[in-house]
């Protein structure tokens, strides 16, 4: 035993990786996330505050504050920001209570066939391109099936993501339709490492199933609904794919938002300092809100 | 007794009836894109919509795989999906054990855990501008490591957090019982450790994969050319400002999900339990 310990520990460079260890093996990653987050950050913060010539053989000019100004008087970017926050606060309850409710259904009532959950789970890891193609497609106002079922059903046509009433509507209805089962799988994992005893006490003393679910379930699941929610208000704020595919940010900039006005303020208005002063906006707003939102929940615990 | 029992047969129907019309909405729109990925063109537009294709056809698949490049937007897929995985899974798991195991001094374990997650907050398009610049100066726009290297970023920290929390989850006692018999730190890690953290590793991959087979924003900016483009751009770039390519862009968003909707099935019991364990464990 200790000859063997001691010739591995003969070999000086095993010994030195064997006291090195900690920060050798934490070094691969934390030098990814550094050179890939410290020089964007460094970027941003100083493009934010310097106007940036479509000219490259011109320097950058200090601007101050400038770019943050615009945030005030820029109504797109107002327009953007509403439509974003909209956009999280409808789509993420949706979610939530659709998935909560049937993996309280599905944890009771389906025992056996657990493909089913699987089956449920797919929208989620669809690639969102081919999710908005497929809700392009069934929103088209010609050919699209939703129309048919609507004049089925004898309700008025709409043309769904190109009308500027319910174009944000369609978009969250695509949106929860993919994540939905996100939500349903965390629910369904909770439900899964509940503790029995604490209901058949609640059984014996004649707990309704509701008092049963508003007792007991709830705060059991405090935990996982809470990160749940973060990680999809993290996501919700930073739409960008079915946006740019299904509408486009339109009609008149009805589904625009801060993500893809960010796009296009980079890459069609070829304006990267106002870009980043956005983007820098954006950032503090989230995590502003999932510091705020991890306290309050106590997470960190 | 017996009204009681008749309402809880009630109840236990209307459960069911629900439970399938969620199987229905759930599934109508992934073989509505199949369906009409089958059809001729003319049946694509048909109105009323046909619901089963009448006259099958292999036309559209045809005219993105072998007309247009889609057999390389795929393979690019493949190649860039496989080894972010790769790359993530290693340094992740490297990370999240150190974390796992380790001290550090102070609150250094805590604050570098924290600022490891912290990353992923940063939405994409933050960081996308920058990284396009750097890599424009790097002469590495439109090719494959650029993509790679931008997605390991942005699957690192999930993929530490995971190995993290089930490293945590081993009874440290297997390690010191390895080490005591001889063994090093990094062989108590290489052979028992990891070996023990198989699941985990298992649902750590399944996630990088599927994050990197479907992002869309970052290939969108880093790649124009189309050597270089994912199977999401691809698609995307089906929708143009004067037609919509209906029959290819089902074709190849059919063949988008069809590895995944695979993948999915055969890998049921490690992906919920990864998805579940990582996410509780925060």
């Amino acid at each position: 035993m200790t000859v063997s310990a001691g010739a591995k520990f003969g070999n000086s460079f095993e010994r030195w990786l064997e006291l090195h260890l900690r920060v050798l093996m934490l070094a691969p990653a934390m030098l990814v996330l550094l050179t890939l987050t410290i020089f964007p950050s460094i970027y941003m913060i100083v493009a934010a505050v310097t106007r940036i010539s479509p000219n490259p053989d011109l320097p950058w000019q200090f601007a101050g504050a400038d770019n943050f100004l615009r945030l005030l008087t820029d109504e797109q970017f107002h327009v953007g920001l509403w439509n974003t926050l909209l956009f999280t606060v409808f789509a993420v309850s949706t979610e939530f209570l659709l998935g909560l409710g049937l993996a309280l259904l599905l944890d009771r009532y389906i025992r056996r066939l657990n493909f089913l959950k699987t089956v449920l789970m797919l929208p989620m890891m669809l690639p969102p391109v081919a999710v908005a193609i497929t809700w392009k497609l069934i929103y088209e106002p010609q050919f699209g099936v939703l129309n048919e079922i609507m004049f089925r059903l004898g309700l008025p046509l709409q043309a769904w993501a190109g009308d500027v009433r319910l174009a944000m509507f369609s978009v969250i209805v695509a949106d929860v339709w993919q994540w939905t089962p996100f939500m349903f799988l965390l629910m369904l994992a909770g439900l899964a490492s509940l503790p029995d005893e604490p209901y058949e006490a609640a059984a014996i003393d004649g707990a309704s199933a509701w008092r049963q679910f508003w007792d007991l379930t709830l705060p059991f699941l405090k935990p996982i609904i809470a990160i749940a929610l973060l990680l999809r208000i993290m996501d919700a704020l930073r739409l960008f794919d079915l946006v740019f595919i299904l509408t486009g940010g339109g009609p008149a900039d009805r589904t625009k938002t801060l993500s893809l006005y960010i796009y296009q303020v980079a890459y069609r208005f070829a304006d990267p300092s106002y870009a980043a002063a956005i983007s820098l906006f954006v950032l503090f707003m989230t995590v502003a809100f999932s510091t705020w939102f991890i306290k309050r929940m106590r997470l960190a615990d | 007794m017996a009204h009681r029992r008749k309402s809880i047969e009630i109840q236990r129907v209307a459960a069911y009836a629900t439970i399938a019309v969620a199987l229905v909405v759930t599934l109508f729109p992934v073989y509505w894109i199949a369906a009409n990925s089958f059809k001729y063109d003319i049946d694509i537009f048909s109105i009323p919509p046909q619901w089963i294709p009448a006259n099958p056809t292999l036309k559209h698949y045809r005219a993105a795989f072998i007309e247009r490049p889609f057999l390389i937007y795929a393979l690019n897929s493949l190649i860039i999906a496989v080894s972010t995985t790769l790359v993530s899974v290693v340094f992740g798991s490297l990370a999240g054990y150190a974390l796992a195991r380790f001290q550090y001094p102070g609150r250094w374990r805590y604050q570098i855990s924290f600022w490891i997650l912290s990353t992923r907050m940063m939405p994409p398009i933050v960081t996308i501008i920058p990284l396009y610049i750097a890599f424009n100066h790097l002469g590495m726009l439109n090719t494959k490591p650029a993509v790679i290297i931008a997605y390991t970023a942005f699957n690192l920290p999930f993929a530490t957090w995971m190995m993290k929390s089930y490293f945590q989850d081993l009874p440290v006692e297997l390690e010191e019982a390895a080490m005591v018999d001889g063994d090093t730190r990094l062989g108590a890690f290489l052979h028992v450790a990891l070996p023990l953290a198989r699941p985990g590793l298992a649902a750590t991959a399944i996630f990088c994969l599927i994050i990197s087979w479907n992002e869309f924003l970052l290939a969108l900016i880093l790649t124009l050319t189309e050597r270089s483009q994912t199977l999401p751009i691809g698609i995307a770039g089906r929708v143009t400002q004067y037609n919509t390519y209906w029959g290819e862009i089902s074709a190849a968003g059919f063949t988008a999900c069809i590895p995944i909707v695979i993948f999915a099935f055969v890998v049921q019991k490690h992906l919920v339990r990864g998805i579940s364990f990582g996410a509780v464990k925060g």
